[in-house]
């Protein structure tokens, strides 16, 4: 911790026709999601690309991405605070509101992919907790709790100095101040494990499951952490770099160059390290010659694997690992983007190796279901295949375009950047929270 | 305690489909969907055996057997416990089944099923005709469902649709906790699998491969829509109007202490099984 308390000021003071323009675009997709999720719910989960076999689809694989994604900001803020350093401040706010809008958007994702989403209800009245999905729903309604907190408790002298009303009537005095600090260190030692258990079920949702091929691995739940780590990290440098072009952010070049390298760091070990230690058992006792082994563990089964590894895997971990690169913005804000486009892929190939293959794929197979048009409809697969409709698309866009405007309202009503005596930069208009 | 189990002799199945048909007819499984299928092990194809055509001088390697599938019932059954809100539940005589207004349709079941076995109403099922031909709870868009052993004819007495309907006599079903019953009997006697059985989830569903057994034992020189009045079942605990709810089977309730020849493996006093 500073000696000096830490002071922060709002990035956007006003949105400008641009900021108004976004904000805009958001809501039109948001109004979107919303009538595509009513024809939806109407018509039935037929208008999904989403049959018998391949039973989960879009709204699950962003579901997986976005719990990922809600990671960074919170490990990057509270890490620290743990360890009663003040490295990253200047990260430590943003970070707090980048996870709460992915945090939201994660839960909101579940909504859709429900067939009676009327009767979510029991998750109260009756759960049963042998299931992940329990466990899961817990921790993510706690972890967007936690965050909420959290951002309050980062900022609420800076609201009541403003005079906002967000304050809820904490006043500012230095003995408020002192008392938060002791308060965020209890927060951020409370916000550490449970970032590690909402990855870790999570993980589990899916590394439970002995009927779906690769599921069943005790590899998944670190694997979900390794990613949360990446995409999260990445995702808050790209979300950083764009408020400090098109708002009043500023970011700290040094602090944003060591989250660089550590960004970097986190790619080694989950795109090489972890993904290495999953592939090579497989190979080794599948094949028997050095260079059938060697094969099957460098080359892998599908676009999804390629897209990952490479373009979110190798491309931004060279990147940030040549040292006449990887102290530039541009270079960190294009591996960071990379690494989340990545981990979508990740997650994307996790689900299809679920569902594309049927244990028992016998002819004729099994009955997709969905909608049924007379006596020459083939009803039958024996394998899964899946591409999401455009209902999908609208619907999850939506869902992501509000945890963009809770970034978006965030910059602009809570104080995020830290003060350090230099002057209130004008604001030029609107923030992109690229997400 | 009752298990109820279902024994396929694989050897006897003769992949007529009847059993997947009338499961259709008596549980009103939607348009496009199955809860019962009869898979072919053998070619690529429905109907086709694998190997080749015997070449003069040369043995044949054709091979093909059937094997009917459906929710096996498991006893470690993974879709009772994802369940986030227990809509799908073990019975207390085993029977995995579905309550249709508990369920919320997150599909969590269809991912932990290994078989398959659970279908999900995309849309506002159909049948045909439009109001059905069974009588059974029916089931909104929006929900999962599969096979409960027919557990509405299992609670009157009677066999499951599939088992009654086989004109093979393939199937047998009975309680797998009673030493007498001849589902217990034949999986000591007979060679049987169980469907994955490498994944742990302890299904009651036993698969007779090899030699062929004696399959279902008659106990009724009629049928069920023959049976012109109730069976005098004395530990028959079924009112006298119960029988008339069984949709499609007429003047049923047909139990399994019919006079005439009961067989020595049937159980004296339990409902359902071996009837």
């Amino acid at each position: 911790m500073t000696d000096q308390p830490t002071s922060g000021r709002v990035v956007i003071s006003e949105f400008g026709p641009r900021g108004k323009a976004w904000i805009g675009l958001l809501a039109a997709l948001v109004v979107a999601g919303v009538v595509a999720w009513g024809y939806q719910l109407t018509t039935g989960l037929v208008v999904t690309g989403m049959r018998n076999v391949f039973s989960w689809g879009l709204y699950i694989m962003m579901f997986v991405l976005f719990v990922g994604l809600s990671a960074g900001g919170l490990i990057i803020s509270s890490a620290p605070k743990f360890f009663h350093s003040d490295r990253y401040e200047g990260f430590a706010r943003l970070g707090v509101l980048v996870s709460l809008g992915c945090i939201t958007v994660a839960g909101l994702l579940i909504l859709p992919d429900i067939g009676r989403p009327e009767r979510l209800y029991q998750f109260f009245t009756t759960p049963d907790f042998r299931s992940p999905m329990v466990w899961d729903f817990g921790i993510v309604v706690l972890y967007g709790v936690l965050n909420t907190w959290y951002l309050w408790l980062l900022t609420r002298r800076d609201l009541a100095a403003r005079g906002s009303r967000l304050a809820f009537g904490v006043e500012d005095t230095d003995g408020g101040r002192k008392r938060d600090r002791t308060l965020l260190f209890w927060t951020a030692s409370l916000a550490l494990p449970t970032a590690v258990a909402l990855h870790s079920v999570t993980g589990w949702i899916f590394a439970t499951q002995i009927g779906r091929g690769d599921w069943f691995s005790p590899l998944v739940a670190p694997v979900f952490i390794a990613k949360a780590l990446v995409s999260g990290l990445g995702l808050l440098l790209v979300v950083s770099l764009l408020a400090d072009r098109f708002t009043g952010f500023r970011v700290d070049r040094e602090e944003l160059a060591s989250l660089g390298k550590i960004l970097g760091i986190f790619l080694a070990f989950h795109v090489v390290y972890l993904l290495a230690a999953e592939r090579l058992p497989h190979a080794w006792a599948s094949h028997f010659e050095f260079w059938a082994i060697t094969g099957t563990f460098l080359v892998g089964e599908s676009a999804y694997f390629w897209l990952w590894t490479v373009l979110g895997g190798a491309v931004p971990l060279f990147m940030l690992a040549v040292p006449s690169l990887r102290k530039r913005p541009s270079v960190i804000f294009t591996a960071g983007l990379l690494a989340v486009f990545g981990t979508m892929f990740e997650g994307i190939r996790l689900v299809f190796t679920g569902y594309n293959v049927a244990n028992i794929d016998l002819p004729p197979g099994i009955s997709v279901g969905g909608e049924y048009g007379g006596i020459t409809t083939d009803i039958w697969a024996t394998t899964g295949s899946y591409t999401p409709t455009l209902v999908e698309v609208a619907i999850t866009l939506g869902i992501v375009a509000i945890g963009a405007l809770i970034v978006t309202l965030g910059l602009r009503y809570v104080p995020l950047q830290r003060t350090e005596g230099q002057p209130v930069h004008a604001t030029d208009g609107g923030e992109r929270g690229d997400r | 305690m009752t298990k109820y189990g279902l024994v396929i002799d694989q050897e006897r199945c003769i992949g007529c489909h009847a059993c997947a048909v009338t499961c259709k007819q008596e549980n009103n499984v939607p348009m496009g969907q199955f809860w019962n299928r009869v898979l072919t092990e053998g070619g690529d194809h429905i109907d086709t055996p694998s190997g080749t055509f015997p070449d003069p001088g040369e043995a044949s390697t054709l091979d093909m057997a059937y094997q009917p599938t459906a929710c096996q019932h498991c006893e470690n059954a993974p879709c009772v416990k994802v369940c986030p809100v227990n809509a799908t539940y073990t019975r207390d005589d085993g029977i995995v089944e579905i309550d249709y207004d508990k369920c919320i349709g997150c599909r969590y079941c269809m991912a932990a099923c290994p078989y398959n076995a659970r279908v999900f109403n995309w849309d506002e099922p159909e049948q045909m005709p439009e109001e059905g031909t069974g009588d059974v709870p029916a089931r909104p868009q929006g929900v999962v469902e599969k096979c409960t052993f027919c557990s509405h004819r299992v609670e009157e007495g009677l066999d499951p649709a599939c088992v009654v309907n086989c004109p093979a006599d393939a199937r047998i079903f009975g309680d797998l906790d009673d030493e007498t019953s001849t589902v217990t009997k034949y999986i000591d006697r007979y060679e049987t699998d169980r469907l994955l059985e490498d994944r742990g989830t302890d299904p009651k569903t036993y698969y007779i491969s090899g030699e062929m057994s004696p399959g279902r034992p008659q106990r009724s020189e009629k049928l069920e829509s023959e049976l012109d009045e109730r069976p005098s079942a004395s530990n028959s605990d079924d009112d006298a109007d119960s029988g008339g709810d069984e949709g499609g089977y007429g003047d049923s309730g047909a139990s399994h202490s019919l006079d005439g020849d009961p067989m020595p493996h049937v159980p004296a006093v339990k409902q359902g099984g071996d009837d």
